[in-house]
């Protein structure tokens, strides 16, 4: 029974971890003002980009560090390019973000077949092992804190929440508000990235078309269901987190409980969250308004 | 000036790209075979790759133009049958149980088109079915973990629990009993085909629950269950469908090979001499289109008294002697059958 416990807690750990980054990158858009619908898209190029590089460079943990950096980099890219659309061309980022979906799942899909010359899954390169992804799983919890100590108690995290509630007041200040989106943005597509990285590279070691599953919208549930705070977003996370690995723990346990019902967990959970216990939640004023 | 340049240059990567792609459709006279994949799709390292080796055996031996369309979700199934049906190929392949239902309406709606479905039955006098006796080769499994384990608990890891993942499972548990009925065998299912990510939390799951053998018949999560096996030691995962033994050398036991290959090449080979087959194929250890690999990473571990009596087992099923249990009842019914 103590076995089965920490089994939970430990997959816990592992399956919140990935919402968590991508919720953190949630978090830090929307409370500029720029709602990123793209974290699912920008956690694919996070995760493919990851192992493509680790396959390059190979070599061990540095490879795979290399790999690390590059999922991060790939993510920060799609970021980019949302946050350019979003303050540049002030296209509906709902829009934008659905189109970053899309670009990036079939892209990855199309770069299998061009890197690795097989559809489906690539092959397996340098993960990071289990003492990166232990790592990888205790910083997620860290930079939740930091995220948060940023955001309200430094003068930039003031300013990117300004503008997110009311980007003229910033404005007035005589401050750029899309300076701030800018900044936002890409480092919400770094913070995907880097889920999408530790799904490819940290849990596993390969890409495998369709890994992230969802979590990108996950993680947008868990943003909600935390307030807009990066220690809420943490804490939903987890709750996600938790029900996934209730579905591994509890399979096969119960005759009349089929597999199919309970991978369907985390996203009733995320439903039920969303639709009834969140209460009332009051998002930044002028989120998803360009500016 | 930049801005035409740039056009000019993603014109000229399009009109390249299309060169590339461009295939050259089928000569006269050509055999043409067709073949969807389900949602595994191509690339599973497993159960569609497999087709997919025999669909390009036969490009190469026959000479066959060949043509692969992907099913991304289930709902792509009868449009992509219907595609290739309006294409007139002489054969056109339905890789896997789940495309049964749409085939059958396709087949009926095309009553002169050849086709052939794999792991399903559809009765249609222009289908082709052919399933495999995976009980046989999961049977040798079974028994193999058996022998091999030294927890005496090993575990059985589906893919999805459905009627064709029931012969997996009962003749696994049944080869184990066949050994030594008071092994333990635990069972999960993934819930699916394609989740990597659950096919290692699972196995992790089965190793830490005491077993020290998981059988992965899960199709690409199965690369889960090999990921989940190399930090390990003195633990096992047994493959499955295609020979996964190179994946993790030395961890995998053996891989449960299902020789999907063989069946389409022959159905081809078979359209090509003019005598197209029909009906109901069944193929077991008897015909050599399921069995254990060649143990080329772990036959000193598993060492040849084990060997021998493997064979002896196999032998007994190619004779009847021994009849591997294909669902849950049939299982809970089965006797251990004594082999000299």
């Amino acid at each position: 029974m103590t076995g089965l416990i920490l089994t939970l807690l430990w997959l816990t750990l592992v399956k919140s971890t990935p919402i968590i980054y991508a919720a953190l990158g949630g978090v830090i858009s929307e409370r500029s003002g720029v709602i990123n619908i793209g974290l699912e898209g920008m956690m694919a190029a996070g995760a493919f980009g990851a192992v493509v590089a680790s396959n390059y460079v190979g070599h061990g943990i540095a490879g795979a560090m290399i790999g690390l950096l590059a999922g991060i980099a790939s993510g920060a890219l799609i970021g980019y390019v949302l946050a350019f659309a979003a303050t540049k061309f002030k296209v509906d980022q709902i829009v934008a973000g659905m189109g970053i979906n899309l670009i990036c799942s079939g892209g990855a899909a199309y770069g299998l077949v061009l890197i690795f010359n097989q559809p489906g899954a690539s092959r397996q390169v340098n993960s990071l092992g289990n003492n990166g992804e232990s790592a990888l799983i205790g910083f997620a919890f860290l930079l939740a804190i930091v995220l948060h100590w940023v955001l309200y108690r430094t003068p930039w995290g003031l300013r990117v929440r300004a503008t997110g509630e009311n980007p003229l007041a910033v404005k007035s200040a005589g401050l750029d508000p899309l300076r701030f989106r800018l900044v936002a943005v890409i480092l919400s597509g770094a913070l995907a990235g880097l889920g999408g990285a530790f799904l490819s590279i940290g849990e596993l070691n390969l890409y495998s078309d369709g890994m992230t599953a969802g979590r990108g919208f996950i993680a947008l549930a868990a943003v909600i269901f935390g307030r807009w705070t990066p220690l809420g977003a943490m804490g939903a996370a987890m709750v996600f987190g938790l029900f996934e690995a209730l579905q591994y723990a509890l399979e096969g346990r119960f005759a009349w409980l089929p597999a199919d019902a309970l991978s369907a967990l985390p996203y009733i959970a995320a439903l039920v969250a969303l639709a009834g216990i969140t209460g009332k939640v009051r998002a930044p004023a002028s989120d998803g308004v360009p500016y | 000036m930049k801005w035409r340049a740039a056009i000019v240059a993603l014109a000229g990567m399009f009109v390249l790209a299309g060169c590339a792609m461009h295939h050259r459709g089928p000569q006269p006279g050509q055999l043409t075979l067709g073949m969807v994949t389900d949602v595994g799709g191509l690339g599973d390292q497993s159960f569609n790759d497999s087709a997919y080796r025999g669909l390009l055996a036969s490009q190469a031996q026959l000479g066959a133009y060949i043509q692969v369309l992907q099913s991304r979700s289930a709902p792509d199934y009868q449009p992509n049958l219907s595609a290739l049906s309006n294409l007139h190929f002489e054969m056109i392949y339905a890789i896997g149980f789940l495309m049964s239902g749409d085939l059958d309406e396709v087949a009926r709606a095309n009553p002169t088109q050849h086709y052939a479905i794999i792991d399903a039955v559809v009765p249609d006098p222009n289908v082709v079915s052919v399933t495999f006796k995976e009980e046989d080769g999961s049977f040798l499994a079974g028994a193999l973990a058996a022998m091999m384990s030294r927890t005496h608990h090993i575990a059985f890891l589906g893919g999805q629990d459905i009627p064709l993942l029931e012969k997996f499972e009962a003749g696994f548990v049944a080869g184990a009993r066949e050994i030594d009925p008071s092994t333990r065998v635990d069972v999960k299912y993934v819930g699916s085909f394609d989740d990597v990510a659950a096919g290692k939390e699972l196995t992790q799951l089965l190793f830490d629950g005491g077993a020290d053998i998981v059988y992965s018949a899960a199709g690409k999560a199965t690369l889960g269950s090999i990921d989940a096996v190399k930090t390990r030691t003195g633990d096992y995962v047994i493959g499955v469908d295609s020979d996964q033994d190179g994946k993790a050398p030395g961890k995998i036991l053996t891989s449960m090979v299902k020789k999907v290959d063989v069946a389409v090449f022959d159905v081809a080979k078979a359209i090509q001499e003019g005598h197209p087959l029909s009906g109901h194929l069944v193929l077991g250890l008897k015909q050599h289109a399921i069995g254990l690999t060649d143990f080329r990473y772990t036959r000193d571990q598993i060492g040849p008294s084990r060997l021998a009596r493997l064979a002896r087992i196999e032998q007994a099923i190619e004779d009847g002697r021994i009849s591997p249990p294909n669902t849950r009842p049939g299982e809970a019914a089965f006797r251990p059958v004594p082999v000299p």
